[in-house]
């Protein structure tokens, strides 16, 4: 049956995951409570402030009855500070910078205590661990507290970009987002393609290349890349993975093998 | 090998130098003289899928009919020039499909050195299509050349990078326009 | 009993459809997205589906009432007082439906486009699974003695018989007849357009002569992304003695790129989801 997408979202796909992101925005009309398949909508009412999804506060700005807040991270002050830990600093001179903590995750930036991640439960009663486009970091709290470094959102390019294109006037210095936006693509678009060259490690079995921090559209736009070139690897390379496991088995198979021997060899960090 | 797949089928079709090791009656047709026989020690390039069923034989007991050598695509001479700089060698022209080649050949030796030479040249290549296939103006210069040496696997990643940009491209386009 | 279990528990019960509606709407998504980002056909959520399509019934029910209604006030003068806000309600409710909607076409057809590439793979799966010792036996006999195989062998014959399969897993009821009835149409028209023609030994469609097989079914050595949701999720791989060795540990909030049989357990298990 002919299906007309390649595997893995599209671009277009994502752009439509990424409306699912909660934004804030002040009402400027009066609506009562709806129950909608994704979930209920709060009732709006001028001017508190409300949560909604970003497709439903597009809906509405379009039509002028809702002002929507930008989100905490795009204003021309965090996404400097962004723009600063991916060209500058150490840490990240080939990762990118650290994404949005997950539920029960401390900050990247300040090491805390272990993360336990916070299940809900779904009908089935299996537990369920929200990621995005479902977590509140598009939505604008108030000012964060002192010292916490920003962060882009997993669907940043997306949001700036469909903010930027329907509610410039909601933004602080529009013009400047966009060039700095424009700016943190280009830095983390050539540390995606410096990765090539450690993409062996995710071929081998068992093994994997780290992307955390990568955004959605990122991500889709490079996949069909990544995953060619390391199918490719892992073929090349598959007589000698044989010749390895066959030189494993036969360690582990003498005794001789010690269990730890190589089991950081695989991990790269990208 | 996958059985609808028209590309592991081509493959099967590209030529491998072997020799025979026995003298075969009758077989003189695969040198173009039909009803001749083929004398042991001549040199024939056989077709992969040929080729590997003729040596494999040999392992399983009966007398070795022919040896296998590596292809020219993979010979000592080409391995110098991709370790050199990859990416002014036309795959294309060794072998249209030079690392589905190189894959079965390695399922057959037992060459690391090529293993690790190869591996190398494709993520320099790779690093290389990448930067081609975002260039929204085409290919220019040097870049036409490149992409015309691409051997099959190379020029379905190029088409995977450049068919992803676009669409993103077209999706912030159509953002912009809305 | 875990804390969390008991808390779950009483979630489940009475009054806990709102917040339900939001997680099932999440989880579709989830699953739609993991289902365009591997190449086999991943197991069928029914309970989800069910529940979903009786919302999605529910809300269309919902929308042509309040449709009625609005070209009820239409005819009366005083619309505007009456629900100024009548129209703009309709259009987010239509919105909503048509997005959610949208995801449910695009899974099943993502779906059957797995299905139809890969439908000797999966007949051929679903056939082996419900091997009854006491049926299996006599059926198997009459397929070899029963029609002589020089004269009425055509490629239909190969499509292996689901007739009593209980267990569909990993498709649908639905999946599993159009499947069946897919593969027949086309071994019928392989047969009568080409196929026919071969000698009969060549008529197959699940033949394996020359050590490649004609079954062929989904890559499960390609290669995924992944975001860790867990503290601590290793990826796996198959031990060199058959059991399974753990490889790099990811962690929570980190995006890999791995093999997918790597993590297809813990996928299963919703401690990692794919991208």
């Amino acid at each position: 049956m002919a299906f007309p997408f390649p595997q893995g979202i599209a671009p277009s796909e994502i752009a439509f995951l990424a409306e699912m992101e909660m934004v804030t925005i002040v009402p400027r009309q009066r609506l009562e409570g709806l129950e909608l398949l994704g979930g209920p909508v709060e009732p709006l009412a001028p001017p508190r402030r409300a949560s909604l999804p970003l497709w439903l506060a597009l809906l509405l700005k379009r039509q002028r009855r809702a002002n929507i807040i930008p989100p905490t991270w795009l204003h021309p002050e965090p996404l400097s500070l962004i723009l600063e830990v991916e060209s500058q600093h150490q840490d990240y001179k080939h990762a990118f910078s650290p994404p949005p903590p997950l539920p029960g995750q401390p900050s990247m930036h300040e090491p805390g205590p272990e993360p336990t991640a916070r299940p809900q439960y779904t009908p089935d009663g299996e537990k369920y661990f929200a990621a995005p486009p479902f977590l509140p970091h598009n939505t604008a709290q108030a000012r964060t507290s002192s010292g916490e470094v920003p962060a882009l959102p997993y669907h940043w390019i997306e949001v700036g970009n469909m903010l930027l294109d329907a509610a410039s006037d909601d933004l602080m210095d529009p013009d400047q987002i966009r060039r700095l936006l424009k700016d943190l693509r280009e830095v983390r678009m050539s540390k995606m393609r410096a990765g090539v060259d450690v993409l062996d490690a995710a071929a081998t079995g068992g093994g994997g290349v780290a992307l955390t921090g990568v955004g959605a559209m990122e991500l889709g736009e490079e996949r069909g890349f990544l995953t060619g070139v390391v199918d490719n690897l892992r073929k090349i390379g598959a007589s000698k993975e044989q010749a390895r496991r066959e030189q494993l088995a036969e360690q582990r198979a003498n005794g001789g093998y010690n269990g730890t021997q190589d089991e950081e060899e695989d991990y790269m960090e990208f | 090998m996958s059985y609808y797949d028209i590309d592991s089928i081509l493959t099967d079709a590209q030529k491998l130098p072997c020799t025979f090791e026995l003298e075969v009656p009758g077989l003189g047709v695969l040198e173009g003289n039909p009803g001749e026989d083929i004398k042991a020690g001549t040199r024939i390039d056989l077709p992969l899928w040929l080729g590997e069923m003729l040596s494999i034989a040999a392992r399983i007991g009966t007398s070795r009919l022919v040896t296998l050598d590596m292809p020219e695509a993979l010979s000592e001479r080409v391995m110098n020039a991709l370790k050199a700089d990859p990416r002014t060698v036309d795959l294309r022209a060794l072998a249209p499909h030079f690392y589905n080649l190189s894959e079965r050949i390695l399922e057959l030796f037992e060459e690391e050195e090529l293993v690790d030479v190869l591996t190398d040249t494709f993520k320099r290549r790779a690093a290389e299509i990448a930067d081609q296939a975002h260039n929204p103006r085409g290919a220019v210069g040097d870049g036409v050349e490149f992409l015309r040496g691409l051997d099959e696997t190379e020029r379905q990643l190029f088409r995977a990078a450049h068919d992803r940009a676009k669409a993103m491209r077209i999706w912030a386009g159509e953002a912009k326009r809305k | 009993m875990d804390i969390d279990d008991i808390l779950a528990s009483v979630d489940r019960g009475a009054g806990a459809s709102t917040e339900s509606t939001a997680i099932d709407h999440q989880l579709l998504t989830r699953f739609w997205v993991a289902e365009r980002a591997v190449s086999e056909v991943l197991p069928w959520p029914a309970p989800l589906m069910e529940r979903m399509m009786d919302r999605v019934r529910l809300q269309i029910e919902t929308i042509e009432d309040l449709a009625a209604s609005s070209a009820d006030t239409d005819l009366s003068t005083k619309q505007h007082t009456h629900n100024p806000n009548l129209n703009l309600r309709l259009s987010i409710l239509q919105t909503d439906l048509a997005r959610t909607q949208y995801i449910i076409r695009s899974l099943l057809r993502q779906r059957l486009s797995k299905l139809t590439k890969h439908s000797m793979h999966y007949l051929v799966k679903l056939a082996s699974r419900n091997k009854n010792p006491l049926s299996q036996t006599p059926s198997q006999s009459q397929s070899q003695s029963q029609p002589p195989p020089s004269q009425a062998l055509s490629p239909e014959d190969s499509v292996p018989d689901i007739s009593q399969v209980t267990d569909y897993a990993p498709l649908s009821a639905q999946e599993c007849a159009f499947v069946h009835a897919h593969q027949t149409l086309l071994a019928g028209h392989y047969g009568g357009s080409f196929m026919g023609a071969f000698p009969p030994q060549l008529r197959r469609l699940d033949d394996n002569a020359g050590g490649t097989s004609m079954v062929q079914g989904p890559d499960m050595k390609e290669v995924v992304f992944v975001r860790c949701l867990k503290y601590e999720v290793p990826v796996v791989v198959e031990g060199v003695d058959g059991g399974e060795d753990l490889g790099v540990i990811m962690r929570m909030g980190d995006v890999w790129v791995v093999l997918w049989e790597g993590v297809r357990n813990a996928w299963m298990k919703g401690e990692v989801e794919l991208l």
